[in-house]
């Protein structure tokens, strides 16, 4: 599929396949027309050239925050469950169980900007999760967290989906990231135009530890095949 | 507020009264044309003991009140329904504009014809102001929504009309609350220019009346019981948007006018 913005092409030709209940991360320098790829999954924009096929509901945790800062936690949590209208009080049941599961318990009258950057993100976590789409689009969902909350929130993303059968397509710019957490990483070339230019299965064992198995051998192997050919499309996308 | 903030403020206030009032006393201002402070805190001493104002202010009230509410209302309507349909918007836009330029005051006399001189006329008049600033605000507000909040509640499955009341609606009432405050006032404002410029009742024809007798205490009392008005019904206003808006604690509500 291809998508323009006006004169700007950013991604074209880009063909992606990606297996039901596989965590698939979009991996590539900025600016490659990552989220573009995710806002056209999610239906938010039309392709210009080219089909979208969904199997399924998608669930979208934006980059930004995406809470309502005139709900609490609790609300907010709801309001996927209050737009399909679903009962007040059992929709208000389900989501505390959800703040429960995010570790947010205790926190469910506060407000969004009562929270830090990383509750912030648990709450959307359950927002995004308590309508059970079969597919979850995460856009660089932890980028500006510091590095060990986003540590955690990585492992805590692999709980909710490890047993759920979702398919989880999980955008970044961090390769170590995508390893990490993945069964398949693609590689985006740098933009305008950019497509797949490589396709890679990650063989990791499942459960992963998070903490330890980014000095795994295997794990340094696969990141080095990665970055060899991701290190040219970060070049290429320097130089324009 | 800090205590010596607190200390000057009241300062600067009894400073600028002495000033006059020893002016007046020393004879170095006229008396005809300035009054004085102590004469014209009697006079609203006197004009609230004997009761004979409390149907003028309730005039005045309830002519703001209505206009605020009728023009409140259909600001808020329209700037809803034309911040949603852009062509409607693009259609009579020129018009709007054109209305807006318009001096309110130089439709006073039509409206006086119109509605007569009962509040009608008056509470027309606080209506095209209330209107107006509502109107833009709301318009402002509901084209000002964060994107990003109304594409997560489309994901999420929000309806059009789930759309306006859990997104559009609380994002935008910042400004419509912004807007709230400034319009009390004005609403006030108009209400009284119309009854200054024809009516039996209210603190602008007080205030009419003192002035056609050059009863400049009078008129300093009116506009005593005038500006005390304002200040009570804006708070009124205040608390409100406190309580609506409590969700945004701490993030610029508090305007040291408010």
């Amino acid at each position: 599929m291809t998508r323009r913005f006006a004169a700007y092409t950013a991604i074209e030709s880009l063909d992606l396949e990606v297996r039901a209940g596989r965590f698939v991360s979009l991996v590539g320098p900025s600016g490659c027309g990552k989220s573009t790829v995710l806002n056209l999954v999610a239906r938010l924009i039309a392709p210009s050239e080219g089909t979208v096929e969904v199997a399924g509901r998608a669930g979208y945790m934006f980059q930004q925050d995406a809470l309502l800062p005139w709900k609490t936690v609790l609300d907010n949590v709801a309001l996927g469950l209050d737009f399909k209208r679903v009962p007040a009080k059992e929709a208000r049941e389900q989501a505390r169980q959800w703040i429960t599961r995010v570790g947010l318990k205790g926190f469910e009258n506060s407000y969004p900007h009562q929270l830090s950057g990383g509750m912030r993100k648990r709450a959307t976590m359950a927002q995004t999760w308590i309508v059970d789409p079969e597919i979850v689009l995460m856009d660089e969902p932890f980028s500006a967290l510091d590095v060990h909350t986003r540590h955690r929130m990585e492992g805590e993303v692999l709980d909710l989906w490890s047993g759920s059968k979702k398919t989880v397509l999980f955008v970044t710019h961090d390769l170590e990231e995508a390893i990490a957490l993945s069964d398949e990483v693609a590689l985006l070339s740098a933009g305008p135009a950019s497509r797949v230019i490589g396709s890679y299965a990650i063989d990791l064992p499942r459960p992963r530890n998070l903490l330890d198995m980014k000095t795994d051998t295997r794990f340094v192997e696969i990141y080095r095949e990665i970055w060899a050919r991701l290190r040219d499309e970060v070049v290429r996308s320097h130089a324009s | 507020m800090r205590a010596k903030t607190a200390v000057l403020r009241v300062m600067t206030g009894v400073v600028f009264l002495g000033l006059w009032q020893a002016g007046v006393t020393a004879g170095k201002l006229d008396k005809f044309f300035f009054s004085r402070p102590s004469d014209i805190a009697a006079r609203v001493w006197q004009m609230f003991a004997k009761g004979a104002v409390w149907p003028h202010l309730g005039t005045t009230l309830a002519e703001a009140l209505l206009s605020f509410t009728i023009g409140v209302t259909a600001g808020v309507f329209f700037g809803f329904l034309l911040a949603r349909r852009p062509l409607l918007a693009d259609v009579l836009e020129p018009y709007i504009r054109i209305a807006n330029a318009l001096p309110r005051v130089v439709l006073a006399p039509l409206f006086l014809l119109w509605f007569g001189l009962g509040i009608w006329s008056k509470v027309a008049l606080g209506v095209t102001v209330v209107f107006f600033i509502v109107f833009f605000n709301t318009y402002q507000g509901v084209r000002d929504v964060d994107p990003l909040l109304i594409n997560n509640a489309r994901i999420l499955g929000a309806s059009e009309r789930q759309l306006v009341r859990h997104v559009i609606l609380p994002s935008a009432l910042s400004w419509i609350f912004s807007s709230l405050h400034i319009s009390i006032g004005f609403a006030i404002i108009a209400v009284v220019v119309g009854e200054y410029l024809g009516s039996a009742r209210g603190i602008g024809y007080l205030i009419a009346q003192a002035e056609g007798v050059f009863d400049t205490t009078g008129v300093f009392a009116g506009m005593t019981i005038l500006a005390a008005f304002v200040l009570v019904v804006g708070s009124g206003v205040t608390r409100l948007e406190r309580w609506l808006l409590r969700w945004k604690a701490g993030r610029g509500i508090d305007s040291p006018l408010s």
